[in-house]
C-alpha cells in the first residue's frame, strides 16, 4: 500500500495562484480527507495524486517516488460518476481490466465478485441511464475497485447526490474500506462528511489555496455526528476556515 | 448493502427493431397526402390529373419496363459513388478539425462557403469541365452531403466528455485505448446522425442534378422527360417512386444500422 506525500507545492494557472506552498502527507492504509470551501484548489491537489496535474513548484510523491503519469494503482472516483452511457454496468466496471489487458478468463468473475461487493449484483445488464444516482456512483466505486487499487482518490463523490442516500453511501464506503488496507484520500466541502469518514483530516483555505490545519480524528468508529468529541472536532475545523 | 433506490424500468432492454415506429400516424401521413391528390383528380381532367390508382398502377408497371430500370440503375450507381465518398471525407475532415483548433476554423469557413451555394450550381461548371455523363453527378452529391457529415462529427470530437477521458487515463489507458474505447463510441451517434442528414442531401441533389441536364438517364431525368411531353401519370409515378425509394433507404436501411450501433439509446429509462 502506498503513502501520498506534498512538498512546498504551488500551482499557479497563468496569473491564478491556485496552491501555495501546501505540504500534506497521508499514511499507507490511512483515510484521509480534504475538507475546504469550493475553488480551494483541494480538487487540484487531488488530481495530481491521480498524475492528471502537475505542480509549478514543489513535488508530488507516492510511496517516496514522484508522480508523472497516471497510475492504475492510483485511482480516481469522479463526482460526476463518468460511467460510459454506451456501455452496460458490467462492462464499465470491466473498463480498467481491459485497459490494463488482464487476463481474460478472469475478468467476468472480477465483475461479479466487485459489483456483489457494492451491492449491485443483478444489474449487470442495466445501462447507466436506468439506474438512480446512488447506484450509478456505486458502479463508479466499483469500476476503481475491480482495479484493486492501493489508493482511491475520491473527488467529492456524493456531492451530487442527496443528503439521506449520501448517509448512506458513506456507511457502504467505510464498509468496503475497512480491513482493505487500502490509502483512501477523499476531497469534500461538507465537514461532518470528512469528519464522519476520515481519520485524518486536512482544513484548506481559499485563494490561493493553503492547508490552514491538520486534524487528528480518533473517534472510534461508528462514529457519532453528534457525539462530545465530534462537535469539537467540527468546532475546531470551522474555527481554522474562520466561520463564526 | 441492500438497494433501497428505485431502478427505472428495465423494460425494452432489447427493444424490438420497428422500421415504421409508430405504424398507424405513418400510415395516416401516406393517406392523406393519396387523399389530397385523388380529390385533385375529381375535379381536374384526367389528362391533367390522373386517378390515384393509375399513377399507382404506373408506378408499379414501371418495374417491369427495362428503360426505367436502367434509369434507376444509373441513380442508384451515382449514389453508391458520391454517398459513401462524402460520408468517408466528412469524417476525416470532421475527426481533423476536432482534434485542431485552426482546421476547425477552416473547415467551418469552407462549409459555410459552400452551404451557400446550392449544390445544384455545380452542375453546368463539372459539365463543361468534365462533360455529360455521371462523374459531374457524383461530384454534386459529394459536395452537397459531405457538410452535414463533417460537422456533425466535428462538433462530436470537439465535445467528448473531458472527465470521460480522464477516466480512461486514470485507469491506465494508452493514446490507441483512449481512440478505440472513448473518442470512438462516443462520436458514433455523430456519424450515424451526420450520415443520415448527409443521405437527404445526397438523395435531393442526386435527382435534382439529373432533372438539369446532367445525365441522359436516372430517375432525375425520366421526371423531367415525362414532364416535357406532358405526360402527368409518369411525373406521378417518379415522384411515387423517388419517395418511395428515399424512405426504404433512410427508415429501413440507414435506421436499422442506427438502432444496431447505438442499442444503449434505444433502452428503457430516461436521462439518455
Amino acid at each position: 500500500m502506498q503513502t501520498l506525500q506534498l512538498k512546498n507545492v504551488n500551482k499557479t494557472f497563468g496569473n491564478l495562484k491556485v496552491l501555495e506552498d501546501i505540504s500534506l502527507n497521508v499514511k499507507k492504509g490511512e483515510f484521509a480527507a480534504i475538507v475546504g470551501p469550493s475553488g480551494c484548489g483541494k480538487s487540484t491537489a487531488l488530481r495530481m495524486f491521480a498524475g492528471l496535474e502537475t505542480p509549478s513548484e514543489g513535488e508530488v510523491l507516492a510511496n517516496g517516488k514522484l508522480v508523472t503519469e497516471p497510475d492504475s494503482n492510483r485511482v480516481m472516483i469522479f463526482q460526476e460518476h463518468a460511467l460510459y452511457p454506451w456501455r452496460t454496468i458490467e462492462d464499465n466496471v470491466r473498463l480498467g481490466l481491459e485497459l490494463t489487458n488482464s487476463p481474460k478468463n478472469e475478468r467476468r468473475e472480477r465483475v461479479n465478485r466487485v459489483l456483489e461487493k457494492v451491492g449491485l449484483d443483478g444489474f449487470q445488464t442495466y445501462y447507466p441511464h436506468q439506474l438512480s444516482g446512488g447506484m450509478k456512483q456505486r458502479a463508479s466505486i466499483a469500476r476503481a475497485l475491480v482495479m484493486d487499487p492501493e489508493v482511491l482518490l475520491l473527488d467529492e463523490p456524493y456531492g451530487a447526490l442527496d443528503a439521506i442516500t449520501r448517509l448512506t453511501m458513506q456507511n457502504e464506503l467505510i464498509k468496503l474500506w475497512h480491513g482493505s488496507n487500502q490509502t483512501m484520500l477523499l476531497i469534500t466541502h461538507d465537514i461532518d462528511e470528512a469528519l464522519y469518514l476520515a481519520d485524518r483530516v486536512f482544513v484548506m483555505s481559499s485563494r490561493p489555496g493553503k492547508v490552514v490545519s491538520e486534524v487528528q480524528n480518533e473517534i472510534p468508529r461508528p462514529r457519532d455526528r453528534n457525539s462530545v468529541d465530534f462537535v469539537k472536532l467540527r468546532q475546531e475545523i470551522m474555527k481554522s476556515l474562520d466561520i463564526n | 448493502m441492500k438497494i433501497d433506490e428505485n431502478v427505472k424500468s428495465k423494460e425494452g432492454l432489447s427493444a424490438p427493431f420497428q422500421p415504421f415506429g409508430k405504424t398507424i400516424p405513418y400510415i395516416a401521413a401516406v393517406g392523406s397526402l393519396l387523399f389530397i391528390w385523388q380529390i385533385v383528380a375529381w375535379i381536374l381532367p384526367e389528362f391533367l390529373m390522373p386517378d390515384v390508382s393509375q399513377g399507382l398502377k404506373r408506378f408499379i408497371d414501371n418495374f417491369s419496363d427495362p428503360d426505367f430500370l436502367n434509369g434507376l440503375q444509373s441513380s442508384l450507381y451515382r449514389l453508391a459513388w458520391g454517398y459513401p465518398i462524402a460520408c468517408l471525407l466528412g469524417a476525416v475532415l470532421g475527426l481533423l478539425g476536432g482534434v485542431s483548433k485552426t482546421f476547425s476554423v477552416y473547415l467551418k469557413s469552407v462549409v459555410s462557403i459552400l452551404q451557400s451555394i446550392p449544390p445544384i450550381t455545380w452542375v453546368p461548371f463539372f459539365v463543361v469541365l468534365i462533360g455529360f455523363g455521371n462523374l459531374p453527378i457524383i461530384f454534386v452529391i459529394t459536395i452537397a452531403s459531405f457538410f452535414p457529415m463533417a460537422l456533425s462529427v466535428l462538433n462530436a470530437t470537439e465535445g467528448v466528455n473531458r472527465t470521460h477521458l480522464e477516466l480512461a487515463r486514470v485507469m491506465g489507458a494508452n493514446t490507441r485505448q483512449l481512440i478505440t474505447k472513448v473518442y470512438g463510441p462516443e462520436t458514433l451517434p455523430a456519424f450515424v446522425t451526420g450520415a443520415q442528414v448527409a443521405f437527404g442531401n445526397a438523395w435531393r441533389s442526386l435527382i435534382a442534378a439529373e432533372m438539369v441536364g446532367g445525365a441522359s438517364a436516372g430517375l432525375g431525368w425520366s421526371i423531367s422527360y415525362a414532364g416535357e411531353i406532358a405526360d402527368m401519370e409518369g411525373v406521378l409515378a417518379s415522384i411515387v417512386t423517388i419517395g418511395t425509394i428515399a424512405i426504404i433507404l433512410d427508415h429501413v436501411v440507414l435506421n436499422g444500422i442506427k438502432r444496431k450501433l447505438l442499442k444503449w439509446r434505444y433502452t428503457g429509462g430516461d436521462e439518455k
